[in-house]
C-alpha cells in the first residue's frame, strides 16, 4: 500500500501551476528584471510549504474548537498565530469581494430574477403561459372558449350600461 | 499588459487572473494532512489560502529583490531567495526548503565591500 501512496503524492500532484506563480512573481519586479529558472522552482517550493505550515496549523485551531471542518475563520486564526497577522485584513477584504460577487452571480441554475429585468421576467412569464395555454390547447379544445364568451358578454353590459 | 510596479500586487484587490487554482491547493491541504486524520476543509477556505499564498509569494519575491539590488543584479536568483529567507524570521519555517542557505561556510572570508547579507541584514530587520 505504501508505495502506491508515494506514487500518487508525486510532486507534479503537489506543486502550484508554474505559469500562474510567475505572473504574480513578476507583478512585483520592475519590467527589465529577470527570474532564472530554478528561482521560479524554488519560490512554488516555497509557496506549497507555507501551505503545508498554514494548514497543520488551521488544522490545530479547528481541532481546538472542537470543529470537524477547516473554515476561513481558522484559517485567518492560523495566520495570525504563525505571525502572518499583516495579511489577515487584505485576505479577509478578498475572502469577503469573492463571497459577494459569488452571491450575485445566479447559482445552482435558480431563477431568481437578478439577470433579467422585470420586463424580460414578465415578457417570459407570458411566454411560459402562452406555451402552456398552447398544450392545454392542442390536448383539451373548447375549455377556454366559455370563458372568453363570458368575458366578451360582460363587456358588451357594461358598456351598455 | 504588463503592469509594472513593485508595490502594485499589494495594493491592489485583485483575485481574479492570477489567483492560484483552488483544487490545487485543496490537493496540498490534504498532503499535508496527518495521516491518521482526514481533514474536512469547507468550500471557501482555499480560497483564503489563495490570497495569502499571493500575499506571501509577493513578499518573498519583494524582500528577495532587495537582495539582488545590494548584489547590483538585473536577475533574481536563487541564493536571494535563500538570504531573503535566513534574514527574516517570520520565514524560518523555509529553511528547509532552501538547499544551502547563502551564509553557508562563509564565517571565515569576509568578501571585500561586505557581503550581502550583513547588508541585508541592516535593511530588513
Amino acid at each position: 500500500m505504501e508505495p502506491m501512496d508515494i506514487v500518487g503524492k508525486s510532486k507534479e500532484d503537489v506543486s502550484l501551476p508554474k505559469a500562474t506563480m510567475f505572473k504574480i512573481i513578476k507583478e512585483m519586479l520592475p519590467p527589465d528584471v529577470r527570474v532564472a529558472r530554478d528561482t521560479q522552482d524554488l519560490l512554488v517550493d516555497c509557496c506549497v510549504e507555507f501551505i503545508n505550515l498554514v494548514s497543520s496549523e488551521s488544522n490545530e485551531v479547528c481541532n481546538r474548537e472542537d470543529k470537524r471542518t477547516i473554515a476561513p475563520e481558522h484559517v485567518l486564526k492560523a495566520l495570525e498565530v504563525l505571525g502572518f497577522g499583516d495579511y489577515i485584513e487584505e485576505v479577509y477584504a478578498a475572502y469577503e469581494q469573492h463571497r459577494l460577487e459569488t452571491l450575485d452571480s445566479p447559482k445552482g441554475g435558480r431563477f431568481s430574477g437578478i439577470e433579467m429585468t422585470e420586463e424580460e421576467a414578465a415578457a417570459e412569464q407570458q411566454r411560459m403561459f402562452a406555451e402552456a395555454r398552447a398544450r392545454m390547447n392542442n390536448g383539451v379544445t373548447l375549455q377556454k372558449q366559455p370563458e372568453l364568451d363570458q368575458v366578451e358578454s360582460r363587456k358588451a353590459d357594461n358598456e351598455e350600461i | 499588459m504588463r503592469q509594472a510596479g513593485i508595490y502594485s500586487g499589494i495594493l491592489s484587490h485583485r483575485t481574479g487572473p492570477h489567483s492560484l487554482p483552488l483544487s490545487r491547493i485543496k490537493k496540498i491541504m490534504r498532503h499535508s494532512g496527518s495521516d491518521s486524520k482526514a481533514m474536512m476543509i469547507a468550500g471557501e477556505a482555499p480560497l483564503v489560502f489563495s490570497k495569502a499564498c499571493e500575499i506571501f509569494i509577493q513578499e518573498l519575491t519583494a524582500r528577495a529583490y532587495e537582495i539582488t539590488v545590494l548584489g547590483r543584479r538585473r536577475t533574481l536568483q536563487k541564493d536571494d531567495i535563500a538570504t531573503a529567507i535566513t534574514v527574516t524570521d517570520l520565514f524560518d519555517f523555509l529553511l528547509q526548503v532552501v538547499p544551502e542557505s547563502a551564509d553557508a561556510g562563509d564565517g571565515a572570508a569576509p568578501a571585500a565591500g561586505g557581503r550581502p547579507i550583513d547588508d541585508a541584514c541592516e535593511l530588513l530587520l
